[in-house]
């Protein structure tokens, strides 16, 4: 039995179809990520698990009932919002305990329960404030606070780190990242952030026009997009893209003719002739030393950008660009050719038309 | 002296504007309080020199303290059905339904009439021959016979209440709807989420954003209220057997239909004296919830 099962859930409205057939089951414990752009359908299908809003077709289980046409008070969920959504006129506490209250729940259990809460995240000693009196990182304290002391069978965030700075944001999902590992929460995650998405999902659906593009393991995402959307979306500089036709001995790139082995993997999926989409991770690329076996390409650099950890260099490779993460102190000279040198099996082949990964396994 | 030249050009230049205020408002404000030490007629006498008299006559004539019950009575029940109607007319409006844009034009109408259309308005509805109102109210079985309702003193207090509200209502409702849109999404969901029913979500969530834009209607109403004249004076002159008397009808009959000018403006002075004391209480109370939030 699943924790949270969706089912071929679909949302118009009118004419437009904001979900074409949503289903994932969720396992209890799992850190569901739905990551994409604006206006993909993450945050609409949050919206109708919460309740918050009806779908056109489909079902949502949570454990063994459907909680469709139920009131958000009686699904078992809570939810923490992108704004925070605290109550301006309530204290900390009230704001923590006030869906306890709602429920009524004595006071006395409702206060101990605000206190374990505050102490898990560290806010005890902001219970008698105002949120107006509160940081940013603070107030997301509390609206998670909020969601936590009810103790709920799933737990939904709607881009809840976006509005916080960029040092915060990491600190918090690092925070996050610590509660679920303690309290083993359902999780249900919306965010347009692909390193969030990573480095808290124990799966990752990628979503676009309405779709499931990938529903996966952080790792299956980044290792294997299943499609040249998921391929550019994760991953950061995102996955070079390169034209290329298959040939006898191989692929042959579109815009400079070198030519690169057909990874064993592809064999079986392709024949001469037909023209592909190939994918390869920037850090997938070395400098390549003279005499150093393994695949590789002639580019020109073009620009060198070092960033701390890595030297990002991005070069002309015939009519196509390609970028390289380097590490820091390599030596590249802006106007010439460099050789970047990598395994064969960190190529992607994927379907020009589809879109798809042409890896049939 | 530096800024002589400045501050002289600034004084010339409001010149024409505290020519006219003082001839508009100061010198009618000065001789209404010259005439109500006087014991002057608004036609023939000029009036001699009577002190307090007048003063101590008004407050402790009956007149003036049944008007005061009968203003006080109309103000408070008014204003505060215009709250709660508007109120509740702006969580309605609030809603989302086809159509709501054109009752949101619509429930401005009546706010928009002016105050004589209005009353003239009601008095048909009232009549007590051919008055809508008891048409409606006999076919629908309420009513036995025909009832005049501005002409019994025991309905026309309450039937000029009614023209009053249906008048003022939209102005609540405006306010409070702009101060219901300004409700973030986020937190209304999130009481819903935390399980707060309609009532609780409206006490808990709503309101506090609500307090002070209806603190401001509030003010605006009662002092108007307290003031009422022209919906009355229309509909009933204050009668019937001067139970719709407010104190500003009061004014006016012993000033201009009595022509005693000299009592008519002790009471004027002292109805002005109350309005301000409201005023400056309500200030204080906008200041402390300004303060507050």
């Amino acid at each position: 039995m699943s924790a949270l099962e969706i089912r071929n859930i679909h949302k118009r409205y009118g004419e437009v179809e904001t979900l074409k057939g949503i289903d994932i089951a969720l396992e209890s414990g799992e850190f569901l990520v739905l990551l994409g752009s604006s206006g993909c359908g993450k945050s609409t299908l949050l919206n109708i698990i919460a309740g918050l809003a009806e779908p056109s077709g489909g079902d949502i289980r949570i454990g063994e009932r459907s909680i469709l046409g139920l009131h958000p008070k009686d699904r078992d969920i809570a939810m923490v919002f992108q704004s925070y959504a605290l109550y301006p006129n309530m204290s900390v506490a009230r704001n923590i305990g006030f869906g306890l209250e709602m429920r009524k729940v004595p006071a006395p259990e409702r206060e101990k329960a605000v206190r374990e809460t505050a102490r898990l995240l560290q806010i005890e000693n902001l219970l008698d404030r105002k949120p107006s009196q509160l940081s940013g990182g603070q107030r997301q304290r509390v609206a998670i606070g909020r969601a936590l002391v009810r103790n709920p069978q799933v737990f939904l965030f709607d881009e809840p780190l976006s509005n916080l700075d960029a040092k915060l944001r990491m600190e918090m999902r690092t925070e996050l990242k610590r509660l679920h590992q303690m309290l083993k929460t359902t999780i249900v995650y919306v965010t347009h952030d692909q390193i969030e998405a990573m480095t808290l999902a124990t799966r990752i659906a990628v979503m676009r026009d309405g779709r499931i593009e990938q529903l996966g393991t952080p790792e299956d995402i980044y290792d294997r997009p299943a499609t040249l959307y998921v391929a550019g979306f994760v991953g950061s500089p995102p996955m070079n893209i390169l034209d290329a036709a298959v040939a006898d001995d191989g692929l042959r790139l579109a815009s400079s003719g070198e030519s690169l082995p057909l990874p064993v993997d592809f064999r079986n999926a392709v024949t001469a002739g037909r023209r592909v989409k190939i994918g390869i991770r920037p850090e997938a690329l070395r400098l390549a030393n003279t005499g150093m076996p393994g695949t590789r390409v002639t580019a020109r650099v073009e620009v060198v950008e070092l960033t701390g950890p890595e030297l990002v260099a991005t070069a002309k490779l015939g009519e196509q660009r390609i970028t390289a993460c380097l590490p820091p102190r390599t030596r590249l000279v802006v106007g010439l050719e460099h050789a970047f040198s990598f395994d064969e099996a960190a190529l992607h082949l994927f379907d020009p038309e589809t879109g798809r990964t042409l890896l049939t396994a | 002296m530096p800024g002589t030249w400045i501050t002289t050009r600034a004084w010339l230049l409001m010149l024409p504007l505290l020519v006219i205020m003082v001839a508009v408002i100061g010198w009618p404000l000065v001789d209404t309080v010259r005439l109500s030490f006087t014991d002057a007629k608004l036609v023939g006498t000029a009036g001699g020199f009577v002190g307090f008299d007048n003063y101590a006559k008004m407050l402790g004539g009956s007149n003036f303290q049944r008007a005061l019950i009968t203003t006080t009575w109309f103000a408070v029940v008014s204003v505060a059905a215009e709250m709660v109607l508007g109120v509740l007319a702006a969580l309605l409006l609030n809603q989302q339904f086809r159509g709501r844009t054109a009752l949101r034009a619509l429930m401005i109408l009546p706010w928009a009439l002016p105050t004589v259309v209005n009353a003239t308005l009601w008095r048909l509805i009232y009549n007590p021959e051919y008055g809508a109102l008891n048409a409606a109210l006999t076919q629908l079985g309420l009513l036995e016979s025909y009832r005049s309702w501005l002409g019994e003193p025991g309905s026309a207090l309450i039937a000029l209440i009614v023209a009053d509200c249906w008048k003022n209502f939209p102005l609540v409702a405006l306010i409070a709807l702009a101060a219901l849109q300004a409700v973030p999404r986020d937190i209304t969901a999130a009481a819903l989420v935390d399980g707060a029913g309609p009532l609780n979500r409206f006490r808990y969530v709503i309101m506090p954003y609500l307090a002070g834009p209806l603190l401001v209607a509030l003010v605006l109403r009662t002092i108007e209220a307290f003031k009422v004249f022209d919906i009355i004076w229309v509909m009933t002159r204050g009668g019937p057997a001067n139970s719709t008397r407010t104190l500003s009808i009061l004014v006016y009959q012993e000033a201009f239909s009595f022509q005693r000018a000299g009592s008519g403006a002790s009471l004027a002075l002292i109805v002005t004296l109350l309005v301000t004391i409201l005023a400056v209480a309500y200030a204080a109370l906008l200041r402390k919830a300004a303060g507050a939030s």
